[in-house]
């Protein structure tokens, strides 16, 4: 009889080791998923993006198209989640030559330059022009379109990735002065983590493009930016996986 | 609990755990086509022996550089310039050109070297403080407005690293009081000249690559045939005895023009040797083609065809070879300009409001982009600056013929050339006039 009980208890002082073994190597199972970096961002795999398409009448194919309408001034100006730039210093005192408080910029010269007044009668291209800026034409987009769409032909896809896609665009300003090579070749990827209620608080470039010029401007975008709040199932998701962008200049 | 039932539940556990991260990938996306900003630059008032002079070549770099659709330039009203500072970086007080906004400064001194006219510029980062470029330029002392163009495509050049294209010059048919005349002016619209003026019709003037002669099509004769003006003796000749040809163009190495003739009512593309021998036809279909285009590698042509009912723009290999539709969209599309970059076709064409307008297309992928909307009735005849930077075309906004400066997409337009009557066929000259 000795022997069984010996055993039985050799297996009940084992149990609570193999059990914590087990459960350390879940644990490890589990941190190792969580912290393992995720796989290299594959920049040839595009996310699916919807695009909302406008309610209206369709626009036929053989027409040419039109200029797409200026984009709406933003009503909100979002928190920057960056470190806020520190207020404009007062002009120093100690300028002797001082030619008084810096002036605000100008507003931005060339478009807006008018050209000379009409003359009285003018001609029947400058009238036929003010009439059709007075009525604008028809806005086009699909009979079965949404209300809030701004595309005119519907895409299939997510549609939160799409609202991220049309902010991204709005906000994606960059350096005229950057050349034909540079457009070509420059790009930079990011990855964004979105706060449940759209803030990005934080982000992190996975690539640079090395041009200091195009990298400053995208920070500069970045710290502008404010998106969407995600869906309520995916909000955890866009917190802490994030989602990645990459920004081409073609 | 058995040691079993611990292992299977810890690994249900793990498994639980890594399951949603790997489900959900974290997705990508691509953003392109970004909002092309203009660079915020300063130009201080330029310094110089004769401050009227030094004025006026300021002003010309602004209007310059403003044209460009580059740079804002922040109007000289918002800063005054110290005059304790001088040209050395260390003298300027760059805090003072970052608070009105400036992230570009140029400054100049201008003088007299023996019988020209001498620039010395100096262009500063202002956020990094520095100074980025130190050159001199000149010009004839008769010719200041040539100096301030030469200074601004200098700074072009620094920030594009590509020629700038002010100092070039457009030609163009005005006609005038029952006269036309061969026309050439600054492309800031400033310093006309005529260089021809006849009692028949002249039309359609095209560059030589060199710049040293300009291809018109004239009606001396009493029918059109392709004439040549050159610039330095300012001599005129036939260039070849074809009848009916008109719109003569030439290739980019200067070696062959490609033109369209009439033959009983059909027009055609035909193409011939510079010196105007070797003519042959390049299309043979009973259809009007005509307004040949060179691609900028001189191996294909863009040219407009009515074989498909109304006038679409076509592309083909320089020797005729290879023809294939370019456009689809619109019913009346003309005046083809290839890019001097390759990528894109300007173009003129109708819309569904009867409205002539200038578009461009993406001669690979046939893609379209409006330039002019609601802008007159009437903007035509695109011509790209030797860059490709630029656009220049005819227009009848505020209802007298101009001249319109854009940029490619059409954002930053500026008229040019006020009152310039009855304008036709702008061309841009290539850098070596």
């Amino acid at each position: 009889m000795a022997g069984p009980v010996t055993a039985l208890s050799r297996r009940d002082r084992m149990w609570p080791a193999v059990a914590a073994s087990a459960l350390l190597h879940a644990g490890l199972v589990v941190w190792a998923v969580v912290r393992t970096p995720p796989p290299p961002i594959d920049l040839e795999q595009k996310a699916i993006v919807a695009k909302l398409v406008r309610l209206g009448e369709k626009r036929p194919e053989e027409w040419l198209p039109r200029k797409p309408p200026e984009p709406a001034p933003q009503a909100v100006a979002p928190p920057a989640p960056a470190p806020a730039t520190p207020a404009a210093p007062a002009t120093p005192a100690a300028a002797p030559t001082a030619p008084g408080p810096a002036v605000p910029k100008p507003a931005a010269p060339a478009t807006a330059k008018p050209g000379p007044a009409p003359r009285p009668g003018a001609t029947l291209a400058s009238v036929l022009s003010k009439v059709r800026k007075e009525n604008p034409d028809p806005v086009y987009g699909d009979p079965t379109g949404d209300p809030g769409g701004d595309a005119e032909r519907a895409e299939e896809g997510d549609r939160y990735l799409a609202l991220v896609d049309r902010e991204l665009r709005t906000n994606y300003d960059v350096p005229a002065t950057l050349t034909d090579r540079e457009r070509m070749q420059l790009q930079a990827v990011v990855v964004l983590f979105v706060e449940p209620d759209g803030q990005v608080s934080r982000w992190r470039f996975e690539s640079r493009s090395g041009n200091a010029a195009f990298d400053d401007a995208l920070e500069r975008t970045l710290r502008k930016l404010r998106l969407p709040p995600p869906p309520d199932a995916q909000r955890e998701f866009y917190r802490r996986t994030g989602v990645a962008v990459n920004f081409k200049l073609s | 609990m058995t040691l079993r039932t611990t292992a299977v539940l810890a690994a249900a556990l793990a498994l639980a755990l890594a399951l949603p991260a790997a489900a959900q990938e974290r997705p990508t996306l691509v953003i392109g086509s970004p909002n092309f900003q203009p660079l915020p630059i300063a130009i201080a008032a330029f310094q110089g022996d004769d401050p009227r002079l030094a004025a006026e070549v300021t002003e010309v770099v602004r209007a310059d550089l403003t044209l460009s659709g580059l740079f804002e330039v922040l109007d000289p009203r918002g800063f005054l310039a110290d005059p304790a500072e001088g040209l050395a970086a260390p003298s300027i007080r760059f805090a003072r050109w970052g608070d009105v906004g400036a992230e570009g400064l140029a400054k100049a001194r201008l003088r007299r070297d023996g019988e020209q006219l001498a620039a010395d510029l100096h262009l500063y980062e202002v956020r990094a403080g520095r100074e980025a470029l130190a050159r001199t330029h000149h010009a004839p002392t008769s010719d200041p407005r040539l100096l301030g163009h030469r200074l601004a495509d200098e700074i072009v050049k620094h920030y594009t690293r590509e020629p700038g294209a002010f100092a070039t010059r457009i030609a163009a048919i005005r006609k005038s009081r029952g006269l036309w005349e061969l026309v050439l002016q600054d492309v800031d619209g400033k310093n006309p000249r005529v260089l021809l003026s006849e009692r028949t019709i002249l039309l359609a003037p095209a560059w030589k690559p060199d710049g040293r002669e300009i291809l018109v099509t004239s009606y001396r004769s009493g029918r059109p045939e392709l004439w040549s003006f050159r610039l330095g003796d300012r001599s005129f000749r036939r260039l070849a005895p074809i009848a009916n040809a008109i719109g003569g163009v030439w290739s980019p190495d200067g070696t062959r023009i490609a033109f369209t003739a009439s033959d009983a009512g059909n027009a055609d593309v035909w193409l011939m040797n510079a010196d105007g021998t070797s003519p042959r036809r390049l299309t043979r279909e009973p259809a009007l083609d005509l307004s040949p285009a060179w691609s900028p590698d001189g191996k294909r042509l863009a040219f407009v065809s009515d074989r498909a009912g109304t006038p679409q723009l076509y592309l083909m290999n320089a020797d005729g070879s290879g023809v294939r539709r370019l456009t689809f969209q619109g019913n009346y599309n003309q005046t083809p300009a290839w890019s001097p970059r390759g990528d894109l076709i300007a173009f003129t064409a109708r819309d569904e409001r009867k409205v002539f307008d200038v578009f461009v297309i993406a001669a690979e992928t046939g893609r379209i982009t409006r330039i002019t909307q609601d802008q007159g009735r009437t903007n035509e005849e695109p011509t790209w600056a030797p860059n490709g930077r630029l656009l220049a075309f005819k227009t009848d906004r505020n209802g007298t013929g101009q001249l319109v400066i854009s940029d490619p997409r059409g954002d930053r337009q500026t008229v040019v050339a006020n009152r310039a009557g009855d304008l036709g066929g702008p061309v841009w000259g290539p850098f070596s006039q």
